[in-house]
C-alpha cells in the first residue's frame, strides 16, 4: 500500500574506492528518485553501476570492504551506520548472479526466507510466497530443489524471494541477464504493476535498455563512477550514439559455403525425461547458428553436447576432422584457473606471453593485468574467457550467453572476433536471449524447446514463431 | 505436498528419532541377531519407501567394500575359541564372529544414515529442528551446508570440462602432477566456494536475517501415518536390544 510519507532516495555526493584499486568505483555521483520512480542506470562494464546498488543496499562498506564518503539518505534519513539486514526492510537488492543468491534448498522456503526472518505470521508468509511465485510465473517450481533449476528459473526464484520482502525500494542489478524473452517480458510486467498500484522505487542497471522500455524508465549514463548524462522518461534516444545495446545494423556475413563442419543426427538428450528428441542439423564451415529458446529448454546443454562433454541419450554428432572446439561458459569463473588476469591469459597460450598481452589490450583488459580474475566484474570475466578460448584459434567456437553485462562496444568487439573466426573458415554456435542480436547476427537460427524446434534462416524462424504467437521471441518484439 | 511414501511421507524428526534409537541400539548391544534384524529392517524399510533395493546397495557398494576388509581383518587377528584354520593364516570362531559383528554394526550405521539422508529433505529437518527450539542460526548451518554439497559438486564438474576444453592436462601420476592438479582443480572450486560463501552471506543479510532473535516457520509439517511407523521402528529395535542383553544373545 502507498504510504502517506514520502520515501524519496537522495545520494549526495558518494564516492566509493575498493582497498585494491588505484581509482575510484563511484565519484562524487549524486542523484535523487522520487518515490514510484523507474530509473535505469546504463554504462560500460566495470562503470561502477553494481558498487552502486550494493552502497545503496549497505553491502558496502558492512560487508564489501571500501572507503566511502558522501551519504545516501532514504526518506530523508542517512543509511550511514545501518547495518545491512535492517536496510533490508526498506531496500531490496536482486543481485546479478542468481546462483549467488539463494540460499536454500527448494523454491518455495527460498521465497519464504525474508518474510519468515521479518517475523510476519505464517498464514501471510504463505500468501506472500503463492502471490510473488504466481507473479514471476514459477508457481510449478515451488517444490523443485533449487539446485536443479536453470539459470532463468533461478534468476525469477531470485526476484520473487526479494519481491516477497515488499521493500519500498527495489534494486535490480541486470535482472534480464538470465531470462528468456517471456520471462522478461513478464517480468517487467509485473514491475510495471509494482510501480503503478504500490508506487515502489525502482532503480534497475540494464545493458538492454530495449528490454527496458515498457517502464518508460528514466535514464542515467556513468562512465568510470562519474555521472555523464541524464536523460528524461520516454525520451527518445538513439541507443549507438550513447553506447547501449537495443537496436542492431550489423554488415552482412558472407554466405556459407564451407565444408561441413559438424553433423548432429537424430539427437535426444535430456535428465529424468527427454528435453529433446530427433534433433537433426548440420553446420558448414563459415557458418553462424544462433540458438535461442525459454529457459531450461536444453540450449547449454545442446552446447555441452557439441562439444563433446556430455553424452547423448540417442543418435550422434560427428566432428569434421581437425575441429578444434573453443567453448566459452555462461558462467565465466568455471573457466578461470590463475591468481592474475596476465597469468591466466598466459596459461596454456600456444603463442607466448608478447601474444598474451596484445590480447588483453584487443579485450579491454589493460590495466588490469594483475589483478586476479575473480574480483573483476562478469562482464571483463567474461571477456577474459573469450580471450582466452580465442588464444587457442579454434574453428568451431560455442558461446553461452556471451553478452550478458556487456555494454554495446564490448557486444561488438565480441562480435568481430566471432566473424574473425568465422571468416577464418570456422563455424559458431551462439547461445543467446538477445533476439535482435541473434536476428542481425546468425546465419540460420535453432529456436530450442521442450514441444517444439524449429531451425532455418532467421526470417523463416521467426516467422513460425509468429504463427505460433510465441511473439516475445521475435525481433520486433523488442524493438 | 511430499512425493514418495515410506519415510519420504515421514516427519523428519522421525526419521531422526529412528536412526538415533538404530544407532545406538547396535553401539550399546553388540550382538549377531540384533544387528542382522536391523540390518533386515533397513533393507524393509528401502524397500517400503519406494526405493530400488539394488540402487541403494550400488550407492554404497564402496561401504559394503569396506565392510568386508573390517570382517576380514578382525577375523585374521582375534584368535579366541574354536580353530578352523591355522596355516597360511589362524582363523577361528572368535575372529569370525568378532569380524561379523563388526562389520554388521558399519553396514548398520551406514545404511540407516544412507536411508535416513534418503528420504529426508533437509530443509524440513531444519525447520523442524528449529520448531524444537534449536537457534535457527544453528538449523540454517545444516541448510548451507547441504546446500554446498551438489555445489561443489556441479563446480568440480564444470571445472573439470572447462580443463579439458582449454587443454590443460590433469593426473596424478607423479608428484608435480599431483601438485598441477591440485592448482589447477581444487584451487579455483575452493576460491569459488569462498566467493559463493560471501555472496550467500550478503544475500541472507539483504533479507534480514539475523534481524530478529526469533523467525516465523511457515511451512506446516504434514502429519503422516509414515512418523507412526518410523517411531514404531525405532521402539522394536529398543525393545529387542533389551531382550538380547538380558538374554545375553550372540
Amino acid at each position: 500500500m502507498p504510504s502517506s510519507e514520502r520515501f524519496d532516495v537522495a545520494i549526495l555526493k558518494l564516492t566509493v574506492r575498493y582497498p585494491d584499486r588505484d581509482r575510484n568505483a563511484l565519484e562524487a555521483f549524486s542523484e535523487s528518485l522520487a518515490e514510484g520512480e523507474v530509473v535505469a542506470i546504463a554504462g560500460p562494464s566495470g562503470c561502477g553501476k553494481t558498487t552502486l546498488c550494493r552502497t545503496l543496499a549497505g553491502f558496502v562498506p558492512a560487508m564489501i570492504p571500501a572507503i566511502v564518503s558522501g551519504d545516501v539518505r532514504l526518506g530523508g534519513e542517512s543509511i550511514r551506520g545501518v547495518a545491512p539486514e535492517a536496510l533490508a526492510t526498506r531496500v531490496g537488492l536482486v543481485q546479478q548472479d542468481p546462483d549467488a543468491q539463494i540460499c536454500t534448498l527448494s523454491a518455495w522456503q527460498e521465497v519464504a526466507f525474508g518474510p519468515e526472518n521479518l517475523c510476519l505470521p505464517a498464514a501471510e508468509v504463505r500468501t506472500r510466497v503463492e502471490r510473488c511465485l504466481g507473479e514471476l510465473g514459477i508457481a510449478h517450481l515451488r517444490d523443485r530443489v533449487t539446485t536443479t533449476l536453470s539459470g532463468g528459473e533461478k534468476q525469477r526464484l531470485a526476484i520473487a524471494s526479494i519481491l516477497a520482502m515488499q521493500p519500498r525500494v527495489l534494486l535490480f542489478d541486470e535482472p534480464t541477464a538470465n531470462l528468456d524473452p517471456m520471462g522478461i517480458q513478464a517480468l517487467f510486467r509485473t514491475l510495471a504493476d509494482l510501480v503503478r498500484v504500490e508506487e515502489r522505487t525502482l532503480l534497475i542497471i540494464e545493458h538492454r535498455i530495449d528490454a527496458l522500455l515498457a517502464l518508460g524508465p528514466r535514464l542515467v549514463l556513468l562512465d568510470r563512477g562519474k555521472l555523464v548524462e541524464r536523460y528524461p522518461a520516454r525520451e527518445r534516444i538513439d541507443y549507438a550514439e550513447v553506447g547501449l545495446r537495443g537496436a542492431w545494423s550489423l554488415p552482412p556475413a558472407g554466405a556459407a559455403a564451407g565444408s561441413p563442419r559438424i553433423a548432429v543426427d537424430r539427437l535426444s538428450f535430456g535428465y529424468a525425461e527427454p528435453l529433446w528428441r530427433d534433433l537433426s542439423f548440420s553446420l558448414r564451415e563459415g557458418e553462424v547458428l544462433a540458438v535461442i529458446g525459454p529457459n531450461g529448454g536444453g540450449k547449454t546443454s545442446l552446447l555441452r553436447l557439441l562439444a563433446g562433454l556430455a553424452t547423448p541419450r540417442e543418435g550422434t554428432i560427428e566432428r569434421a576432422a581437425g575441429t578444434r572446439v573453443g567453448f566459452v561458459f555462461q558462467h565465466p569463473h568455471h573457466q578461470i584457473f590463475e591468481r592474475t588476469v596476465r597469468r591466466e591469459m598466459e596459461l596454456e597460450h600456444p603463442r607466448g606471453a608478447n601474444a598474451a598481452d596484445a590480447e588483453l589490450r584487443d579485450a579491454r583488459l589493460e590495466g588490469l593485468e594483475d589483478a586476479a580474475p575473480l574480483s573483476l566484474s562478469l562482464g571483463e570475466q567474461r571477456r577474459l574467457t573469450m580471450a582466452t578460448t580465442l588464444a587457442r584459434q579454434p574453428n568451431l567456437l560455442l558461446l553461452d550467453e556471451p553478452f550478458i553485462g556487456q555494454d554495446r562496444r564490448n557486444v561488438l568487439w565480441m562480435i568481430s572476433r566471432l566473424r574473425e573466426v568465422v571468416a577464418a573458415g570456422g563455424t559458431a554456435v551462439l547461445v543467446t536471449h538477445d533476439i535482435p542480436l541473434a536476428a542481425a547476427l546468425a546465419d540460420r537460427v535453432l529456436y530450442l524447446d521442450r514441444e517444439a524446434q524449429l531451425l532455418g534462416h532467421p526470417d523463416e524462424v521467426f516467422g513460425r514463431l509468429r504463427d505460433l504467437g510465441e511473439t516475445a521471441f521475435t525481433p520486433e518484439a523488442w524493438l | 505436498m511430499i512425493a514418495g511414501r515410506g519415510l519420504h511421507c515421514s516427519s523428519p524428526m522421525a526419521g531422526f528419532v529412528l536412526l538415533l534409537a538404530l544407532v545406538g541400539v547396535v553401539l550399546a548391544v553388540p550382538s549377531l541377531i540384533v544387528e542382522g534384524a536391523i540390518l533386515l529392517g533397513v533393507g524393509c524399510l528401502v524397500i517400503i519407501s519406494g526405493d530400488r533395493p539394488t540402487q541403494f546397495l550400488r550407492r554404497l557398494r564402496f561401504v559394503l567394500l569396506f565392510a568386508l576388509v573390517l570382517f576380514i581383518a578382525q577375523a585374521l587377528s582375534i584368535h579366541t575359541g574354536r580353530v578352523f584354520v591355522t596355516s597360511p593364516v589362524r582363523i577361528t570362531a572368535g575372529g569370525l564372529l568378532a569380524g561379523a559383528k563388526m562389520a554388521l554394526r558399519f553396514l548398520v550405521i551406514l545404511s540407516a544414515s544412507a536411508l535416513f539422508v534418503q528420504t529426508t529433505d533437509p530443509d524440513r529437518l531444519a525447520q523442524g529442528l528449529i520448531r524444537m527450539g534449536v537457534p535457527y542460526r544453528y538449523g540454517y548451518l545444516l541448510i548451507l551446508a547441504l546446500r554446498f554439497v551438489p555445489f561443489f559438486q556441479d563446480e568440480l564438474r564444470s571445472v573439470r570440462e572447462a580443463q579439458r576444453v582449454r587443454g590443460i592436462e590433469v593426473s596424478v601420476r607423479s608428484p608435480r602432477r599431483i601438485v598441477h592438479a591440485v592448482r589447477y582443480t581444487f584451487v579455483p572450486v575452493l576460491v569459488s566456494g569462498l566467493h559463493r560463501v560471501d555472496s550467500i552471506a550478503i544475500s541472507m543479510k539483504g533479507r534480514c536475517f539475523g534481524l530478529h532473535p526469533k523467525r516465523t516457520t511457515s511451512r506446516e509439517e504434514p502429519q503422516s501415518g509414515w512418523s507412526l511407523v518410523a517411531l514404531g521402528v525405532g521402539g522394536l529395535a529398543i525393545a529387542l536390544a533389551i531382550v538380547a542383553a538380558r538374554g545375553r544373545w550372540i
